[in-house]
């Protein structure tokens, strides 16, 4: 039986807004196919994991004041993280830990929290804290060379600068920043994004599309996966994006 | 002067709108606070007032302290429509007041918002606050939880009043330390009941100590993240209790505290802790146990906060749930009940529920007991649709439909017995197509 080994990063810790849905449509969709899927959470306080254990990296977003408390606990393992994107490891990122893995977020009073610094991008809050890119957000993304919409919910007060490589253009909501024309960051085998709703729950072909590169990398083949009934998630795709697009 | 205007003008108009058939909501408030945001200063209150607030159960906390005191004869003015806004509150207290801004009444309980507890009462000499619970809440529209407490515990450093606080929440608990001069805290708990784990099955705030930062360990989990906790590191959490239910039974819907015994018309955990904050609250102003008891048993709302009403001759539930806490109740009541059922959910992202309906993630659909048909409705049909599929309920037992009359329709193809679960905006829409 094929197996899929995901690290679910502080799960108690970043998961705000649902973003533990990532992790169930992701093993849904796997189990529907007959293919094992093994979480392992990770959280302060646990043994260190080897990140290059896993197929799948994956972490959410959190509360501010939380946020602070890991960054210190994510730094010890800089190193190790790199070698494992190098590796070709999976890392799906939304909100915080996104921010976390750029250079430095810079919080109101001008804090400095530092980031991992394996991306060049970088986060600054915004002076008045109560403005916030929030609401509906699609994006056009491009999936191994295919055009696709990604339905989600953006929440986030930081605007995140000096990005090459988005994971999509802004066609409805905000993006990286007030009012960008792009929206989180894409890099092979790296997504980072804004996109809570959760992310994977209305955009199927995304969580397939990971779901086949961790499987290509692991048995070094080329997957086709096997079609599953999407049924509620076109219906839900064609009646959302008909109401964000069509104003 | 100008503020004997502005009452003579509302109470004018407040008789126009009783004429038309019309209840105001919080448009006198409105008016009149846009005119004097200072009015709240100008009102003369002889007597004690009280304040419920919290994220989840103020309206059937506020009404059932109201109820009580009433049946124990005392005048009291309540916002028991719901209004708890800053306006809203000035609405109840426009409709009541004399034009020198004379209250009369014994009491004053009013539900607040659980943002507006700073702004209305800075002005506004509060006697007693019941604080029920923080959960995470339309993120969206509110911000996160913690700075919200931090707003609270701001307002409470220089007060002095009553303060009642559900010492099971570790968001609440930690109010009785905001000023350590009051010696008028009084902490309310539950014994563990039936359904309580040792694992949290819901979503839940408060995982690190607020004074220490270490994590909170808990005994035991009675729902979401209410239960018996303690910080190892400095034992916050460790409360003299005022008042404790004990002998929880939600099947006979008994309990006791101080070993009277209580009987109430609701079945669930969370209500148990709403009636203890009620015990605690009525008795500071002594009123009679056994006005209390048959306050208690008499006690019901009809307004889709666990409505219990037969629809064609089908046993129906309807609860409200505006946030993973409010659903997560309603689902254990669900799986509570061991008889076959199906389950309507309505779920729409009107401005007032929150854009963001993420939150249904942090429901736990696990595992529902014997729950035969789920059918959704709401603008967000699809997202609830897909959110229990994936929980793993069968995709073919799921009906999800856009328009919620042909939802209701459907529903009522079967005899077999209804739970529903509506959010904000879609719950007066849904009792309204089910005929209510």
């Amino acid at each position: 039986m094929k197996e899929l080994r995901i690290l679910y990063l502080y799960p108690d810790i970043l998961e705000l807004y649902g973003d533990f849905g990532n992790i169930q449509v992701l093993q849904y969709r796997l189990e529907q196919r007959g293919i094992k899927s093994t979480v392992v959470p990770y959280s302060i306080g646990d043994t260190h994991p080897d990140f290059n254990d896993y197929d799948l990296v994956f972490a959410g977003g959190g509360a501010d004041q939380e946020q602070g408390i890991l960054a210190e606990d994510l730094l010890k393992y800089k190193d190790n993280i790199k070698k494992a994107i190098k590796n070709g490891v999976f890392f799906l990122l939304i909100c915080g830990s996104y921010q976390l893995f750029g250079k430095y977020y810079k919080g109101v009073e001008g804090n400095i929290i530092p980031g991992l610094e394996i991306f060049n991008y970088y986060t600054e809050a915004l002076a008045d804290r109560k403005k916030r890119c929030i609401g509906n957000i699609v994006i056009n993304t491009n999936l191994n060379g295919k055009e696709t919409k990604i339905i989600g919910f953006e929440n986030h007060g930081g605007q995140t600068f000096n990005i090459d490589t988005p994971f999509g253009n802004v066609l409805f909501g905000n993006g990286n920043k007030f009012g960008d024309k792009t929206e989180g960051f894409f890099l092979d085998n790296v997504i980072a994004t804004y996109l809570h709703g959760p992310l994977l729950s209305k955009n199927p072909e995304l969580t397939d599309y990971i779901i086949k590169h961790c499987l290509d990398r692991k048995y070094n083949d080329d997957f086709i996966l096997e079609p599953l009934n999407d049924e509620f998630e076109k219906k839900c795709r064609k009646q959302l994006l008909d109401r964000f697009l069509t104003n | 002067m100008k503020n004997f205007l502005i009452i003579l003008i509302m109470k004018i108009f407040y008789f126009i709108l009783k004429i038309c058939g019309k209840k105001g909501g919080n448009l006198l408030g409105k008016i009149a606070y846009d005119w004097n945001p200072n009015i709240f200063s100008y009102f003369k209150v002889n007597c004690p007032v009280i304040a419920v607030t919290a994220t989840n159960g103020k309206t059937m906390t506020n009404n059932a302290i109201a109820y009580t005191l009433k049946m124990a004869g005392k005048k009291v003015i309540s916002n028991t429509e719901g209004n708890n806004m800053e306006t809203g509150i000035l609405s109840t207290i426009l409709k009541h007041c004399t034009l020198s801004g004379k209250i009369k009444a014994d009491f004053l309980v009013f539900e607040v918002d659980e943002s507006y507890v700073p702004v209305i009462f800075e002005e506004f000499n509060l006697d007693t606050l019941v604080v029920l619970d923080f959960f995470r809440d339309q993120l969206d529209r509110n911000g996160e939880v913690e700075s919200l407490i931090l707003r609270i515990n701001e307002f409470l450093k220089t007060y002095n009043g009553n303060l009642v606080l559900n010492n099971d929440d570790p968001n609440v608990a930690r109010l009785g330390k905001a000023n350590p001069e009051n010696n008028h805290i009084y902490y309310f708990s539950v014994e563990k009941y039936k359904y309580a784990s040792k694992n949290i099955k819901e979503a839940g705030e408060g995982k690190f100590c607020p004074f220490c930062n270490s994590r909170i360990e808990y005994q035991y989990y009675q729902y979401s993240h209410i239960g018996k906790f303690k910080c190892p590191n400095c034992s916050y959490g460790e409360n003299e209790i005022y008042k404790l239910a004990t002998d929880v039974n939600l099947k006979n819907r008994t309990f006791k505290v101080d070993d009277i015994p209580y009987q109430i018309r609701f079945n669930s955990i969370y209500n148990v802790y709403n009636f203890v904050a009620v015990i605690s609250c009525v008795s500071l102003y002594n009123i009679n146990t056994k006005i209390i008891q048959e306050a208690l048993a008499k006690f019901v709302l009809n307004n889709g906060r666990l409505e219990e009403v037969e629809i064609k001759g089908v046993s129906t539930i309807i609860n409200l749930a505006k946030n993973p806490t409010g659903a997560n109740v309603s689902l254990r009541i669900l799986n509570e009940d061991d008889e076959e059922k199906e389950l309507l959910f309505v779920l729409n992202d009107n401005i007032a529920d929150g854009l963001d309906v993420s939150w249904i993630w942090d429901i736990n659909f696990d595992t529902l007991n014997h729950v035969s048909r789920i059918i959704t409705a709401g603008t967000r049909a699809y997202d609830i649709a897909i959110r229990i599929k994936t929980s793993g309920f069968d995709q073919d037992k799921i009906e999800p439909y856009l328009n919620l009359n042909e939802a209701v329709k459907n529903l009522y193809k079967t005899n077999t017995k209804k739970y529903i679960i509506a959010n904000y905006t879609s719950l007066q829409p849904t009792r309204h197509a089910l005929g209510l």
